[in-house]
């Protein structure tokens, strides 16, 4: 009854609102938002499926059938196969590995950059922060993906015949299994992609210092004998985690949609491994002719990826309103 | 009194700025002893706060400069320094509290961390030990429940318990210096008495010196052994608190007592404002700053900027024209002459 919680005295109402912890709070806002909590779902998914894909698989995503070619979805086939028979929803389980393998480590890259370049322009200025903002501005203004392009075309396939023939000398079975797997062809897509990818981040992160630098509470740190380094992770970065964890996980997002242009260009994960976007690449070449049949071929592949940029750009918003203090009540 | 805590000498402080170089300190010269607690007065931008900064290094640099001066405390000039060594000082032996405390403290991190802080970095203690202290130096600064309230972050606290908290931070490695910048400013004027109080008992209990920074001639009153009143950069009087306010001989000195609103007053009589505004730091005139604004300016005034006069017993005043501010005052402060303490008669 409403009248009851009128009738409890203001202490005990300011004890059950503080019983209630910052975390939690945070995650009833962020909970209130359905399609961040969707977004959330399909994330967790999409991890899952990464990790587990030789369970998840039903076949071998090599594996070719000439007898059950181009079939639709059916029992044996929930997705139906390609041109030479191979299973689409195992192909597509393994492309979610490539996908999350990509993003886990540019993520790190770019956030690891991100966070100390954009900490230390903010904090010691002068020279250092003249130095980092022109950098950033030149990454802005660089044409991207003539930069992959470029390293593809001359650093990659020299880069990946070195890592193989180092790993036959040194008798080093994992590397092999390594380069064997297609992944190290990622390596060089994904350092390109972190080397371009952390400017945002670091712009970002050195607004929020220069702001927060001002503030008293540093002044006062510094007047304790707080160390540079202890103010910059104790006292400025966990004051500016909000829109860091915004702008990450929108970042995600654009890192799985380049995954997907690239691999779709021809630049990335080479066939037969599968990427979600080399297997639209694939497709798309022979099926748009058939159209309206056979599309799911193109459409399936392409709603998976659209599903995890917009699952990562929902979660985004949703962080970013539980997280601001200036959007909730 | 005993020995020489502090001693400042000819401080200068610059800022490089667009407009050109900012002089917010214009060499400052003085001396603190221990234990003793020295009030410096001013308007804002006169330097009070910039020079108590240089004296701490932390001036931002650049855009800030210290061309000149020295800082000798306990015998070492700390603008000589390396940056280690002045950190290791911060927070241990000299110690500052700042004016906002809403603002002084860090959101994200509990108050017992904030204290505990200091006690780690310069007293070598363990996690134990220095939540112990904490606890301690909360109760000392009347803060009730001190345990519980470590694990407290700074928004459940009130603006005072804030300030006390600060306090308490300030004092955790018993420093012998206190700054104290505004540190009741922020505050409404029961808790800023609580404060006052607060650190009045502290001084008793733990003899540091203090320096207590305000544009209250009220606040500093009951508080300060000795007034430094500070304009445009430059210490233009200095003498103990009594003097002071007996016998005022600057003129900026006597338009800041004529700006203090007084119970003891008739119902109708009005406040005397000090009309204008201060100098331009970017261009300070070759004479004295207070020039434009003062009502006992003379020709000598414009063409030289007068230095510090011994004007009294332990009384300082940078006025080429004290002798008639002595006369004058009284009839601007619109008060029978006060008996004047230890003051040669002219």
């Amino acid at each position: 009854m409403a009248t009851t919680t009128i009738d409890l005295p203001a202490a005990q109402v300011e004890l059950e609102k503080k019983a209630r912890p910052a975390w939690l709070e945070t995650w009833q806002r962020f909970a209130r938002n359905k399609p961040a909590l969707l977004g959330l779902l399909i994330i967790i998914l999409l991890v899952l499926t990464a990790l587990f894909a030789e369970l998840l698989a039903p076949y071998d995503y090599r594996q070719t059938n000439l007898d059950a070619v181009e079939q639709p979805p059916s029992a044996a086939h929930w997705l139906g196969t390609d041109a030479i028979g191979r299973d689409m929803l195992s192909r597509l389980i393994f492309g979610a590995r490539s996908v999350v393998f990509v993003m886990f480590v540019v993520a790190t890259l770019t956030f690891t950059l991100g966070l100390l370049l954009g900490a230390i322009a903010g904090y010691f200025g002068g020279w250092s922060d003249t130095l980092i903002s022109r950098l950033i501005d030149f990454l802005f203004a660089f044409p991207s993906l003539l930069f992959i392009f470029f390293i593809a075309a001359t650093i990659k396939p020299g880069l990946v015949e070195s890592l193989r023939s180092f790993a036959l000398a040194n008798n080093m079975p994992w590397l092999t299994d390594f380069v064997r797997s297609g992944y190290a062809d990622y390596l060089v897509v994904m350092i390109s992609l972190s080397i371009l990818g952390w400017a945002g981040l670091a712009r970002l992160v050195r607004g929020q210092i220069l702001s927060l630098r001002e503030k008293e509470f540093v002044l006062g740190a510094q007047a304790v004998g707080v160390p540079h380094w202890r103010i910059i992770t104790r006292y400025l970065l966990p004051n500016s985690l909000a829109p860091i964890f915004v702008a990450i996980s929108l970042g995600l997002g654009s890192i799985a949609l380049s995954e997907g242009i690239l691999a779709y260009l021809g630049v990335g994960l080479q066939p037969p491994n599968p990427s979600w976007g080399n297997i639209i690449a694939e497709h798309s070449v022979r099926y748009w002719r058939t159209w309206p049949e056979m599309i799911w071929m193109i459409f399936i592949p392409f709603a998976v990826i659209a599903s995890v940029v917009f699952a990562f750009n929902f979660v985004g918003d949703g962080l970013n309103e539980a997280l601001n203090p200036e959007l909730h009540d | 009194m005993s020995n020489t805590l502090l001693d400042v000498r000819n401080l200068r402080t610059e800022f490089a700025t667009q407009d050109g170089i900012v002089h917010a300190v214009n060499g400052v010269s003085f001396v603190l002893e221990e234990g003793e607690t020295l009030g410096l007065v001013g308007e804002s931008g006169s330097g009070k706060s910039v020079s108590m900064l240089t004296v701490m290094r932390l001036i931002p640099m650049p855009p800030g400069r210290i061309p000149s001066g020295e800082v000798i405390f306990q015998g070492n000039d700390l603008l000589k320094l390396s940056a280690e060594e002045m950190r290791q000082i911060r927070g241990n032996k000299i110690a500052m509290v700042f004016q906002d405390p809403m603002t002084s403290l860090n959101p994200v991190l509990t108050i017992g961390t904030q204290i505990t802080e200091a006690l780690e970095l310069h007293m070598g203690m363990n996690n134990e030990q220095a939540r112990k202290r904490a606890a301690e130096l909360l109760k000392m600064v009347n803060i009730p429940e001190a345990e519980r309230r470590l694990d407290d972050y700074p928004h459940q606290f009130s603006g005072g318990m804030r300030q006390r908290v600060m306090i308490a931070i300030g004092l955790s490695c018993s420093p012998q210096l206190l700054i104290a910048d505004e540190p009741t400013t922020a505050l409404d004027v029961t808790i800023q008495a609580q404060i006052t109080d607060i650190v009045k008992r502290l001084k008793r209990e733990l003899g540091m010196a203090i320096i207590w920074i305000t544009h209250d001639l009220g606040v500093i009153a009951g508080l300060a052994d000795r007034i430094n009143v500070m304009y445009s950069g430059y210490i233009v009087e200095t003498a103990p608190t009594k003097e002071l306010f007996a016998n005022p001989l600057h003129p900026y000195t006597v338009g800041l007592l004529g700006s203090i609103p007084r119970l003891d007053e008739g119902k109708r009589e009005k406040l005397t404002p000090i009309e204008g505004l201060p100098p331009d730091l970017v261009n300070l005139p070759v004479g004295c700053p207070f020039y434009d604004r003062c009502r006992f300016r003379t020709e000598k005034c414009l063409q030289e900027n007068p230095p510090l006069m011994s004007v009294g017993v332990k009384h300082w005043s940078a006025c080429w024209n004290y002798e008639d501010v002595r006369q004058q005052r009284d009839a601007i402060l619109k008060r029978t002459a006060l008996p004047v303490a230890g003051t040669p008669q002219s």
